[in-house]
């Protein structure tokens, strides 16, 4: 195989192959939805126990790059919360997920979400910091300044996380937990921080927690459509697509290891020279 | 301009981006490399616009002018900021003051943090106290054993006799299992935000499928 068709043809036809699947939309009898439905179960009931129009507070901090994974479950629990008569507060540590949560609120904003029931919180400064203020102001210390708003976090009922970026579960728990006393998390994070987060959710630290596509895909199966059937978004990636994203990647990673391979060549450029 | 011609334009240049950046995997580096330097002066001014707008002026501006008097820490902060801004052209020492403090700050929030939000409870909860079932018990012997052995990989620099041996190549096989695993997850997100970009082409874009 010559090394063009190495370095640009195998790309092209993942690339092809993908958007065939994508475009055709076989099912293959694939459904992940099925593969743990045990957090999504423990999530819905930490929201069944939430008193009527609960007071959310959403952390949210995601990054671009695996955003894609928690999107359509992330705007699912939101309709959900927001069908439960729930005030949600959206705060964000990060740049990247000040301008995402930007958007999500534009969105919902867009598709009709009750007036009122949003408030933006805007992005507050200083890391570990910000979350140690933003853990007064829950337990009802009058913050010195900020976005309005932000004292009037006193009485919050839940907080959601959505992680991905620097300061997600992990943070929350380390930081707001210990000052906020009887405040419950749960997060919804990209599989990357699985070896992270599992911990927190084990020890009781996360009330629940949504971590991977398969668990996001089950609590969204389990999720009436409520007064909100626009906000949410029912449909994750394409099973099919990503089993056969897999299948290439494992193959490609199998021909890399073996002499002579062309992934090998073009993951490891320097050889040829 | 209406809202949809502003979600037209938007879905436009977010395709023609996605199309580009693709490009970059296919193979194509000069539109890949002109979108780099788009992201990175995006990127620049949405920063100086979120410092601006929603730390500067709200957290130190507005109450500065409110309460000029009564908030003596802000007028430090501002010095911080302005030392800050100007301190290619101060002395090393002094241009070091706020950043020593970020630093300290941050590190004193983070490690004691570590210690009350994770090292107490996460030893507290995986504690073996008697009476759990053999799994339990088990798993946590299990779990001990792969953490000393993972250090001993990690800190063993040469080791010397056979068990010592054993042991330290055992411990770097578990490490490279263990970035192995998170390369997979890794693998795994990296590959459904291809998979999206690939949907919005195709779904919302040119409208196959929908």
């Amino acid at each position: 195989m010559s090394e063009r068709l190495a370095r640009f043809g195998l790309p092209l036809a993942v690339v092809g192959l993908l958007a065939l699947v994508v475009a055709v939309g076989p099912n293959l009898g694939l459904r992940i939805a099925g593969s743990d439905p045990a957090p999504a179960g423990r999530l819905i009931e930490v929201l069944d126990r939430l008193p009527a129009d609960p007071a959310v507070l959403v952390g949210f901090d995601p990054d671009l790059g695996t955003y894609p994974e928690l999107r359509p479950t992330v705007r699912t629990l939101v309709a959900d919360l927001l069908d439960r008569g729930a005030g949600l507060s959206f705060v964000s540590m990060t740049p990247e997920g000040r301008a995402l949560a930007v958007a999500e609120m534009a969105r919902l904003d867009r598709l009709g979400a009750p007036r009122g029931s949003v408030t933006d919180l805007g992005f507050i400064p200083g890391a570990e910091a910000a979350l140690v203020s933003l853990a007064g102001a829950i337990s009802g210390q009058r913050p010195a300044a900020g976005p309005p708003g932000l004292d009037e976090l006193d009485g919050t009922d839940l907080a959601v996380v959505v992680g991905g970026n620097d300061l997600g579960p992990r943070s929350w728990v380390e930081q707001v937990a210990p000052r906020a006393a009887g405040l419950q998390i749960v997060a919804v994070t990209p599989t990357v921080l699985l070896p992270e987060v599992e911990p927190y959710r084990a020890s009781g630290q996360l009330a629940a927690l949504l971590t991977t596509p398969g668990q996001g895909a089950a609590f969204r199966e389990r999720t009436p459509a409520g007064s909100f059937p626009a906000l949410a978004e029912r449909a994750g990636p394409s099973p099919a697509a990503i089993a056969a994203g897999l299948l290439v990647a494992a193959v490609w990673l199998a021909s890399a290891l073996l002499a002579g391979g062309p992934a090998r060549r073009l993951l490891r450029p320097t050889a040829r020279r | 301009m209406n809202g949809l011609a502003t979600d037209a334009s938007a879905t436009a240049i977010a395709a023609l981006a996605t199309v580009a950046v693709l490009g970059g995997l296919l193979g194509e580096r000069r539109v890949f490399g002109w979108t780099q330097h788009l992201f990175a002066g995006l990127l620049t001014g949405y920063l100086v616009l979120i410092a601006v707008r929603e730390v500067v002026v709200p957290w130190l501006v507005t109450p500065l002018i409110a309460d000029p008097a009564g908030r003596p820490e802000l007028w430090i902060g501002l010095a911080m900021v302005a030392i800050t801004a100007l301190s290619p052209w101060l002395p090393r020492a002094l241009a070091a003051v706020p950043v020593s403090i970020m630093v300290g700050s941050l590190a004193a929030f983070g490690l004691g943090g570590a210690l009350v939000g994770t090292l107490l409870p996460q030893a507290a909860a995986t504690v073996v106290a008697g009476g759990e079932p053999f799994g339990v018990t088990l798993a946590a012997v299990v779990s001990a054993a792969i953490t000393v052995l993972v250090l001993v990989g990690f800190l063993h620099g040469v080791p010397r006799g056979r068990a010592s041996l054993v042991a330290t190549s055992a411990g770097r096989w578990l490490m490279v299992a263990g970035i192995g695993g998170w390369l997979g997850y890794l693998l795994y997100a990296r590959l459904v935000l291809l998979i999206d970009r690939i949907a919005f082409l195709v779904g919302d874009v040119a409208g196959i499928g929908r």
